[in-house]
């Protein structure tokens, strides 16, 4: 007979009770269920290598199994009655009953809450670094010059800190000793790592961020003009003081083309510090950083 | 409902109780809590936004904006109870538990994020004052140095800090940090990599009986009050022995007792000395008394450490 009702119908959970003692619920069982704790107690026990533990308690209204039933998960404990308890068991046939009747938003909202869930569990596993090669770039900066390094050591220690899986480590470190960012060599059966200059590593990791953050890396974006001027302060005495017009001047008498909007751009640069009397020196740690930049572009940019 | 291009679904902090389905458009969410840089969540048409303000009425975690017309379905908490009055009762407790995973899986993320912050954070401080000999370290490097490294937000850096303040490790200002011992970072440091990498417990790390003999040490050198040459001190056997049975409740010092330390290299005994020597033969014990200091407050900090990270 046909009753008009095309409303599906729920498959019901199926209740149960149980004695003290009798065991509600196994890992090994084939069906997952959802198992909601109407009356009673019950406890989660872990039998995993051969010792009994008790996990949890569960109280009335507790409920077990939800992401082994939605998410496939595993759920590790075996259920036992520590009182005589009544039990609700919703197996897959009826969770799936329940969750057709659903309107689509609720099925969405379950749907997205589980995802989440899901996401921030394997993010914990993940390294927190994107870029894997500027993480190990950071590590390799802060340990000195030619000075040789067990490299077990060197993979375990960075492994440690950032949880990067050894086989991309691997990698990195063959990406780095490509750029001459490091020497990998071996001696007496064993490996070494060797940092060529700790400054490279420091301004590889510099660019990498200006590449992610999208901002501009001013040592690969001087103008001819620029890197003759880079260089002609590099020959100069670095504890020359002048003001502001007198460095205009001088930069002017080697470079004519040279002005007060270049003047500027060489303070965004940072090539000059201003001291507190107004006057200018030259930045020479900064104009050391350019230069080693700029000798090194194919190496740091990585096309070699 | 329909938003114009600019208008506001909600700000960030709003009290709200919907949920909003997109239908069609595009909205943006941008939060305060966003390092800068990150970029903003996109809600296109199918998009959920609000679940947690519908299921437990929590504030809206964004700014959301129209970036084009958009249409938006907005699911009030009525229309929830009415749904689920319809459906059996366990439907409600599966929606209650989920939104608890997931405040859990949160929490256990936030605490993983401090937990995998800690080594790399050790570490760079450690080469920050190897490097500049200082006690001051600056908060903007440090920062973006650790960034380059782990990935680690500001936030997640400033709540480390705020810990290991709270250990008497560092004191934190607005622009930078101050150790309170240079040695003190690479003890613990080298202590949790010994134990990260071998498995095993740090020799650095005492066992009480130990810890109790430097104790001593340290309170015979107080009331000696001699002063120390280039930083070692010295204090007779009979001293240490005196000091140690009042602050040991009445356990006598031996060189079974001692031994351990003297191993290590922490105590220098005057004379040779080995675990059957007579301790009176011995006529003093010398120590770096920095090292000693360092020594006890890292023992003291150790177990502390693993507890706060966890709290």
């Amino acid at each position: 007979m046909i009753t008009g009702d095309s409303r599906q119908q729920i498959i019901p959970p199926t209740r149960s009770h149980v004695k003290a003692g009798f065991v509600v619920y196994t890992p090994n069982e084939g069906d997952r269920s959802i198992v909601i704790l109407d009356e009673g107690k019950l406890a989660a026990i872990d039998t995993s290598g051969g010792q009994r533990k008790v996990v949890f308690e569960m109280q009335p209204g507790d409920l077990v199994g939800v992401a082994s039933l939605l998410e496939r998960e595993t759920f590790r404990y075996t259920l036992e009655a520590v009182e005589d308890s009544q039990v609700t068991y919703i197996n897959e046939d009826c969770m799936e009953s329940a969750l057709k009747t659903l309107p689509v938003w609720m099925l969405a909202v379950v749907k997205s809450l589980s995802a989440k869930t899901r996401k921030l569990k394997e993010d914990v596993k993940k390294p927190r670094s994107a870029n894997t090669l500027k993480s190990l770039a950071e590590f390799c900066k802060h340990k000195m010059s030619k000075v040789a390094i067990p490299l077990t050591n060197i993979i375990q220690e960075f492994h440690w800190q950032t949880k990067i899986p050894f086989a991309q480590i691997k990698e990195d470190l063959k990406a780095l000793a490509r750029r001459k960012f490091i020497i990998l060599q071996q001696e007496q059966g064993e490996s070494f790592l060797k940092v060529q200059e700790t400054e490279l590593l420091g301004i590889f990791v510099d660019y990498q961020t200006s590449i992610e953050e999208g901002s501009i890396w001013y040592p690969f974006r001087l103008s001819l003009l620029q890197k003759k001027i880079l260089v002609y302060l590099s020959t100069l005495d670095a504890s020359e003081n002048l003001d502001s017009p007198s460095w205009l001047t001088k930069i002017q008498q080697r470079f004519p083309q040279f002005d007060v909007t270049q003047w500027i751009q060489l303070q965004q640069f940072q090539w000059f510090v201003e001291k507190e009397d107004g006057t200018f020196v030259i930045n020479a740690d900064k104009v050391n950083y350019y230069l080693t930049a700029l000798r090194y572009e194919t190496n740091i940019r990585g096309v070699l | 409902m329909f938003i114009a291009p600019g208008e506001f679904l909600c700000m960030e902090g709003d009290k709200s109780s919907s949920l909003y389905i997109v239908k069609s458009g595009l909205l943006i969410g941008t939060s305060s809590n966003k390092e800068s840089g990150q970029s903003s969540e996109n809600y296109g048409p199918g998009s959920l936004i609000g679940e947690f303000s519908l299921l437990e009425d929590a504030p809206c975690k964004e700014t959301i904006r129209a970036a084009e017309t958009s249409e938006v379905i907005e699911i009030t908490q009525d229309v929830l109870n009415s749904n689920l009055e319809q459906r059996p009762f366990w439907l409600k407790s599966i929606l209650s538990f989920l939104s608890s995973r997931y405040h859990l899986a949160e929490e256990n993320k936030q605490k993983s994020n401090l937990i995998q912050t800690l080594p790399p954070l050790l570490y760079l401080m450690t080469k920050a004052i190897e490097n500049k000999g200082s006690d001051l370290i600056p908060l903007k490097e440090l920062h973006r140095n650790l960034k380059s490294l782990n990935g680690t937000t500001e936030s997640d850096l400033k709540r480390i800090l705020q810990l290991l303040e709270e250990l008497d490790l560092l004191t934190l200002k607005a622009d930078y940090i101050r150790v309170s011992s240079l040695q003190l970072i690479p003890l613990l440091y080298e202590t949790l990599r010994y134990r990260a990498l071998s498995k095993k417990v740090s020799p650095n790390i005492l066992p009480m009986s130990d810890q109790m003999i430097l104790s001593a040490f340290v309170q015979a050198a107080r009331e000696n009050g001699a002063p120390l040459q280039n930083g070692i001190c010295t204090i007779s056997t009979e001293q240490l022995k005196t000091v140690a049975k009042q602050s040991m409740h009445g356990i006598t010092l031996t060189s079974r007792l001692l031994y351990p330390l003297v191993q290590k290299g922490i105590l220098k005994p005057s004379s040779p000395f080995n675990i059957h020597s007579a301790l009176e033969s011995i006529e003093s014990f010398e120590a770096d008394f920095e090292k000693v200091l360092d020594m006890l407050e890292l023992n003291r900090i150790f177990p502390l450490l693993d507890k706060k990270l966890v709290q």
